[in-house]
């Protein structure tokens, strides 16, 4: 019942409010004068009243444009970045969409025109003061530093970093702490147990193509602590790949991060099968098979099944294989 | 199902109060509030008439022909993606263009145009003639520093007078 009752007092209210309050909401979202002005009305009785003590009011003078020089100095008349102003600009622009049968609207009091924002203030002669006056604060670039490989060679690592500009009251950008720090490995002191723990180490953040490390540090509420943390992380980084550790010892052959033909069993099944169609039986095994892992089909065999598990699977790479296989076991077509 | 037997039952007593013209008494409810209703299909649309009333370019187009034939009247960056602060600059918008709607009252020749270059705030505003270029300047100046305290932040205003509204068409 309750409910029911204030329902019905809401209904009277809203129907109310959309009644009269329609032209109100009206004049009050468009915030402007929505009587027609007739100015000169009013101040001819402002001045019948008040011309006594009133001087009399003087009328608007000619646009600027009127008295602008063709050869006038431009950068003066927009110096910065100022919104359109119909009487400063001397083009006889016009925006706007045409009405039935016209034209579009015309630059005096067309707020089209003021809206956008315009490039009235960076014509080439303003660039060209700009930069004049930039010069004397310039340096040179390094005249040692002419290739990118001296740059690489001399500033390894390499620090990236983005700066937000956004317009408003606050200069602050929580994404503006985010550090990229980028670093070729070949520029760092491994050997190969070094190079190899590094890789384990940092996983994802390599690229073989290109050998760059990657690190990317946003933990930190500041750049300046993501910048420490990341020289940090490379410090010890390269200090942890260089000690080897007691338990590295018990690297197995699915820890290996290549393949290596040495004792896999692919030597081991090539060999028995060689033995078995070799089967002379003369000499010890032990001899038989270093002499047969000395013959130039079986090396050839070796290699092809390296390419063959290291790199990714190509047509040449299966085609090698195939022939290798054939001048092992001897079948010729 | 609540909401079915509410409105049946309010149907019937909306007649019953109607005959009778009871009075409302206040009874512990909760119920919902609402706003005044203000219908997508009649904001910011002035309706044709009989020919006599001039309308300038903005009131004449309508809300949906923003992005076609209308320019946007505040811009900020912090509309764009992944940028923040959006709802703090419209409220500032709002303000400045009540702000502006009572300092220069029965002047503003059309809607207030606002800009944000940086940390600059800038309020663009065509006037009518309609005091004098003293007053205009007072007006200007005070403008300037009151906003300017109130946001902390450079506020700008480029005013430029009209003798008469710029007429679109007539409705």
């Amino acid at each position: 019942m309750a409910s029911f009752g204030s329902k019905v007092f809401l209904l009277l209210g809203r129907t109310n409010v959309s009644g009269v309050g329609y032209r109100k909401t009206g004049n009050r979202a468009t915030y402007a004068t929505a009587l027609t002005v007739n100015s000169s009305s009013t101040n001819k009785a402002r001045g019948g009243k008040g011309s006594t003590g009133r001087r009399p009011k003087r009328g608007t003078g000619e646009p600027r444009t009127e008295k602008m020089a063709l050869d006038q100095d431009w950068t003066s008349v927009y110096p910065a970045a100022t919104p359109f102003r119909a009487n400063a600009v001397p083009l006889p622009l016009r925006m706007g969409y045409p009405v039935k049968r016209g034209i579009p609207p015309e630059k005096k009091g067309n707020l089209e025109l003021i809206k956008i924002p315009n490039f009235l203030h960076l014509t080439p002669a303003a660039i060209r003061k700009h930069c004049e006056a930039l010069k004397p604060f310039c340096t040179e670039w390094p005249s040692a530093l002419d290739t990118d490989a001296k740059c690489d060679e001399l500033f390894p690592v390499k620090i990236q970093s983005t700066d937000y500009v956004s317009a408003g009251p606050s200069i602050r950008n929580p994404s503006a702490r985010v550090v990229h720090m980028k670093v070729k490995l070949s520029s760092l002191n491994l050997d190969d147990h070094a190079r190899k723990k590094m890789l384990k180490l940092v996983g994802d953040r390599y690229c073989k193509d290109s050998d760059i490390l990657t690190i990317k540090t946003e933990s930190c509420p500041l750049r300046q602590q993501n910048y420490d943390y990341a020289m940090y992380l490379l410090t010890v980084l390269y200090h942890e790949s260089w000690k080897i550790e007691p338990w590295e010892a018990e690297k197995t052959r699915a820890d290996m991060e290549e393949y290596s033909w040495e004792d896999s069993t692919s030597q081991k099944n090539i060999l028995d099968t060689l033995l078995r169609i070799n089967a002379t039986g003369e000499g010890e095994e032990a001899e038989v098979r270093e002499q047969l892992l000395g013959r130039e089909e079986v090396l050839e065999y070796k290699d092809s099944v390296e390419t063959l598990k290291n790199e990714e699977p190509s047509e040449s790479n299966m085609l090698r294989y195939k022939e290798a296989v054939r001048k092992v076991l001897k079948v010729w077509q | 199902m609540a909401a079915s037997l509410s409105f049946t039952g309010s149907a019937r007593l909306l007649t019953a109060l109607a005959r009778s013209s009871a009075l409302y008494n206040s009874f512990e409810s909760r119920s919902f509030h609402a706003t005044a209703v203000c219908c997508k299909n009649r904001a910011a649309r002035i309706r044709i008439g009989k020919g006599d009333k001039p309308l300038t370019y903005e009131q004449a187009l309508h809300p949906h022909q923003i992005a076609h034939r209308k320019g946007w009247l505040s811009q900020h960056a912090s509309n764009l993606k992944g940028e923040q602060g959006a709802a703090e600059r419209t409220v500032e918008d709002v303000f400045i263009r009540r702000f502006m709607f009572g300092t220069f009252h029965g002047c503003l020749a059309n809607e207030v145009v606002i800009k944000r270059r940086g940390n600059v705030l800038v309020v663009c505003a065509l006037m009518l003639q309609k005091m004098p270029p003293q007053k205009f300047y007072f007006f200007i100046g005070y403008s300037e520093s009151l906003l300017s305290h109130f946001y902390k932040c450079p506020v700008k205003l480029e005013i430029q007078t009209l003798q008469e509204k710029a007429v679109y068409k007539y409705v």
